[in-house]
């Protein structure tokens, strides 16, 4: 928080309304859970008079907004082409949120999500052409096949490391797509397509408006039940948990060491996501009223992977953007052939070369770029960070301590300049009372030292014996006694000190 | 039973030169090519453009072998160094460094299949038999000139490439780059130049599998795909980094899928290779002889 | 005037926001053998692995044999190091460096990698055993199975191996017996370096002392000329006399 909210500079933009102070503020909560809906902050206004209610997270204004953009826009065009695009998206959308949900949440660097999506999808397909199934238990059918597809390869995560696991779901799509093609029950005969699926939206409405407005509903509902489950889960109790052990291995080992059992949470996360993506392969087979093998394609695959690296990896709202970029690229610029995916990928090797998470890394990086670069700017013209090094002066977020330092060294210089024999001479002679202007001053600033350390005359018989201490600067113990003099003045312990701190300022 | 042990060799060595190209990539870089499909169609390309060209200007018999062979090492190798120019000079000294070198080659596996469409379209391209036509027969077994001539040529090739890395000054360097990437550093080992030539090597190698694979199948922008993923398999399977693990895990996996294919269902094959590759990791999760991981942190 | 194999002129280095080494200048001559004594953390070893570009940036000159191998560098750790080290500079790193995978020998040729040395790497490798004796029988096995005192030996015989003007050998002491660590460092300065340099950093003052030419203390990043300052005895605080 205190690195989102900078000392010096301008402050972000967040809304704020008055209220009322006369009824009592009641918190409004999520249903079911103890969640607030909105972080809202009271505050005083200084400026006129009245308390307000601040927001302190912006993010849902965002969500609501581009759902809502999500839902409007293509209903109001009610374009076919736009309509069943924005369809797309919505689909491709709550598959990658799903697989955000896997890797950011989970960890586990997972590429089984198109095959996991087949699993549900010709697992249900196949129900409903043998069996007649009807739609709303093909969802079911396809959370079950997609729970167990996810529980089938979440065993050998446990014992894996990362990248050798992200290789061994590599390869799944491609031997679930070998496997169709040979099966007979599953279309292998039709190069893998199976038809005849039960539709949500019946085929002899289809041709209508209003009948193509309600498939993209569903597509749009579908992608809100997905939101809502990765919100669940993310921001769950078992989101935190994984939170704790999200980056390094030594955060794994602090984890299970505080209780948390993270790879049984993770293990959870994943099962729970894969039947979700179960779940979206089954409503995409009655979506289109079919399956085809292109779900399992290499292809198909890495255009995913496209659209969560350009939109940035672990955050559902780079995925919703990554997907809306490289789905409208893809799916509307039908005419540029193969190019378009040319396109796509060059897109996502810019956003791994130059960007440090995609789209949604970009106002982290931007900052940071401009703050290094405000930091050698002043570096260069002032002189004023001489006590750091450029590269260094970025790293300080309190500016004021940079100046504090500068403003103290440049002080010491100055005194220590004017340390010389004439000087210490008038000390001894008249260690009380005026001075000149400039003894005036370094004893000023020798009283001003802080206390910790800080030189003290100790009276061991009055008018008799004074010697030198060092104050702890701690209450209850006692200063330190610096050497073993005895001074028989008060003057002339007062002059020792002096000495002392003399020493001291030209050691500095 | 022979015909399966052939099979299987054949197999094999096909697979296992994709797979040792990724292990040592890995090895020496830390960097998991993924791309790797592309520089197997690249070689297929690169080969067939020279057969076309050889036998419009009447070239036949060894010399369009040794050709073929030759241009697909060689198309493979120039699209392993773009591979390494794009997803590996530019990320190597940057934080995140495997993350971000395994999405870029996917990426460009992703542009590279596009590639391949626009300039040789979909269409399916034949080479021309590198080995002749022809079949040794014993018993009541046979092994064609075909099978014969890729298991020697793999064997060879491969052999070479690991009495190099044993003998040479430059092998020596990729080995002490393997182990210990400071200390190489340190005797004046360069990892940039180092590692262009590890995945210049690797590519050639990936590039003689593609030209070996093509005389029993084709050459298509999509052909890579087989490749890459068994060869991701044996290579994690053999450990990343082991040659020993990996020409193990070659074998075992080549018997694994003649064995299916030959005796159960050619279907079944993917789910047993898939299981296999699972069991070994799940008693070695450093696969077969990743001993070098250990050794390396 | 001969020119000084390594001049260092205001060197600032560090890692991260961390400064390790400030403003420093250095001169060392041919023939020179210099003893570098600091305690732990002062920044020894930074200061070596600077003059081959290991830290995480830089700024400062560092003339080897008059031309320039420092200069103002801020990111790419590494980088320049193997260039840097062809140009004749050996470093003996901290630790084991050494090729835990590879036999003795090959450990040692991979010293004598850079340049021409590489032919005539079995000469240089006599030289190497002439100097450490008990490698000879060593030769054979893996590196990652030596001792602690054996592998040190080896990691110094690699720097040997090349044909570098300026030797770096860092801390060739720590963490050995002291009757192993005084026969290497004694093996270390009877070495023949002709025109050549060598700077030895180390903790433990008593055994270079006679041994080199010249001893420098190394104290918060700074070079001292007092050698006892550096080892941490701070000076009696006396009035100030003027």
């Amino acid at each position: 928080m205190s690195k989102s909210t900078p000392l010096v500079g301008r402050r972000s933009w967040r809304p704020k309304w008055p209220v009322n102070t006369d009824r009592v503020f009641k918190r409004r909560r999520y249903f079911g859970t103890k969640r607030s809906v909105l972080k809202l902050q009271g505050q005083f206004n200084p400026k006129t008079l009245r308390r307000e209610l601040v927001l302190t997270d912006k993010k849902p204004l965002f969500w609501i907004a581009a759902l809502t953009i999500l839902l409007v826009l293509p209903l109001g065009v009610g374009n076919q082409r736009f309509l069943s695009l924005f369809g797309i998206i919505c689909i491709y959308a709550a598959i990658n949120v799903m697989w955000t949900l896997i890797i950011g949440t989970a960890g586990l660097q997972s590429f089984a999500t198109l095959a996991t999506v087949g699993v549900g999808a010709y697992g249900s397909a196949y129900l409903s052409i043998t069996y007649g199934l009807p739609w709303p238990l093909m969802l079911v059918a396809g959370a079950g096949f997609g729970a167990l597809m996810g529980w089938i390869i979440s065993l050998p995560a446990r014992r894996l490391d990362g990248l050798y696991y992200a290789l061994l779901t590599l390869g799944l799509s491609e031997f679930m797509r070998n496997f169709v093609t040979q099966s007979d029950a599953l279309g292998g005969k039709f190069n893998g397509a199976l038809f005849g699926v039960a539709q949500i939206v019946p085929s002899d409405l289809l041709t209508t408006r209003a009948g193509q407005s309600l498939l993209y509903l569903t597509a749009f509902i579908a992608l809100l039940v997905i939101l809502i489950v990765f919100r669940w889960v993310n921001g769950g109790r078992i989101g935190l948990m994984l939170k704790t052990a999200a980056t390094s291995k030594e955060d794994e080992s602090f984890a299970s060491a505080i209780g948390v059992d993270f790879q049984k949470a993770r293990t959870h996360v994943f099962i729970i996501a894969s039947a979700a993506l179960g779940f979206m392969g089954a409503f995409y087979a009655t979506y289109i009223g079919g399956t085809s093998l292109q779900i399992f394609s290499l292809e198909l695959l890495l255009l995913m992977l496209a659209m969560i690296v350009i939109g940035g990896l672990g955050k559902a709202e780079g995925a919703l953007i990554g997907t809306v970029i490289v789905v409208g690229i893809t799916q509307w610029f039908t005419d540029w052939g193969p190019w378009r995916v040319v396109l796509v990928g060059v897109l996502a090797l810019l956003s791994v070369l130059y960007t440090r998470n995609g789209i949604f890394g970009l106002k982290a990086q931007i900052q940071e770029i401009r703050e290094r670069r405000q930091a050698l700017h002043r570096a260069a013209i002032t002189g004023r960070y001489a006590e750091y090094l450029p590269q260094q002066a970025p790293d300080i977020h309190d500016k004021s301590l940079i100046v504090g330092r500068v403003f103290e060294r440049t002080l010491r210089d100055r005194l220590k300049s004017w340390i010389d024999p004439d000087i210490i001479k008038e000390h001894e002679l008249k260690p009380m009372g005026q001075h000149s202007d400039h003894l005036e001053r370094m004893l000023n600033y020798f009283r001003k030292a802080p206390i910790p350390d800080k030189y003290a005359v100790y009276c061991v018989e009055p008018f008799a014996s004074y010697r030198v201490v060092a104050l702890s600067g701690l209450p209850g113990v006692p200063p330190r006694i610096v050497d073993d003099k005895t001074y028989p003045s008060l003057e002339e312990a007062y002059h020792a000190v002096f000495l002392r701190r003399v020493n001291d300022l030209r050691a500095s | 039973m022979i015909e399966v042990v052939i099979s299987a060799a054949v197999l094999a060595s096909m697979y296992g030169l994709v797979a040792i190209g990724i292990s040592f990539t890995w090895a020496s870089i830390g960097m998991l090519n993924l791309a790797q499909g592309f520089i197997f169609t690249a070689g297929g390309y690169a080969a067939w453009v020279f057969a076309e060209f050889a036998i419009s200007a009447g070239i036949s018999g060894p010399l369009l072998s040794v050709g073929v062979l030759t241009f697909g090492m060689l198309g493979s190798a120039v699209a392993g160094l773009a591979v390494g120019s794009i997803a590996f000079l530019p990320l190597q000294d940057r934080d995140n460094f495997r993350t971000r070198s395994l999405i870029a080659t996917l990426a460009i596996s992703l542009i590279g299949t596009q590639v391949w469409l626009i300039f040789f379209g979909p269409q399916n391209k034949p080479l021309p038999p590198v080995f002749g036509e022809g079949r040794i027969e014993f018993g009541n077994a046979g092994i064609s000139y075909g099978q014969l001539g890729t298991i020697i040529v793999a064997s060879v090739m491969l052999g070479l490439v690991i009495l190099w890395m044993r003998s040479s000054r430059r092998g020596l360097q990729m080995r002490a780059m393997m182990m210990n990437p400071l200390g190489a550093a340190v005797v004046g080992v360069s990892v940039r130049t180092t590692g262009m030539r590890v995945l210049a090597i690797s590519g050639a190698l990936t590039g003689l599998s593609s030209v070996l694979l093509a005389q029993i199948f084709f050459v298509s922008p999509t052909s890579g795909v087989q490749p890459l993923t068994v060869g991701l398999i044996i290579s994690l399977a053999g450990g990343l980094g082991s040659i020993p693990g990996t020409v193990i895990a070659a074998g075992l996996v080549g018997l694994a899928e003649a064995v299916t294919a030959r005796y159960l269902q050619q279907s079944l094959v993917p789910f047993v290779l898939f299981g296999i590759v699972v069991l070994i990791l799940i008693f070695r999760p450093r696969g077969l002889g990743g001993l070098l991981e250990d050794v390396r942190e | 005037m001969t020119t000084p194999i390594l001049e260092i002129q205001g060197l600032s280095s560090g890692y991260g926001p961390v400064r390790v080494l400030h403003d420093l200048n250095l001169t060392i001559n041919p023939g020179e053998r210099v003893g570098l004594v600091g305690l732990n953390g002062h920044g020894k070893t930074t200061l070596l692995s600077t003059i081959v570009g290991l830290t995480g940036w830089q700024d400062g000159s560092i003339l080897f044999k008059g031309e320039e191998i420092g200069g103002r560098r801020t990111h790419g750790v590494g980088r320049k190091t193997p260039s840097i080290v062809r140009r004749g500079i050996a470093l003996a790193p901290q630790g084991d460096a050494i090729f835990p995978g590879l036999s003795v020998r090959e450990n040692l040729d991979s010293g004598a990698y850079s340049g021409v040395t590489w032919r005539s790497r079995k000469r240089r490798r006599d030289s190497v055993l002439e100097v450490f004796p008990p490698l000879t029988k060593l030769l054979g096995q893996t590196a990652g199975t030596l001792s602690g005192g054996e592998r040190r030996m080896v990691s110094v015989g690699r720097a040997l191996m090349s044909d570098a003007t300026l030797y770096l050998v860092d801390e060739p002491s720590l963490g050995l017996a002291p009757k192993i660590s005084i026969g290497l460092v004694a093996a270390l300065c009877e070495i023949d370096i002709g025109e050549g340099a060598m700077i030895i950093a180390e903790q433990n003052l008593p055994l270079l002392e006679g041994r080199v030419e010249r001893v420098l203390g190394m104290h918060a990043g700074e070079l001292k000329l007092d050698v006892g300052e550096a080892l941490g005895d701070i000076p009696p605080s006396a009035a100030v006399s003027l």
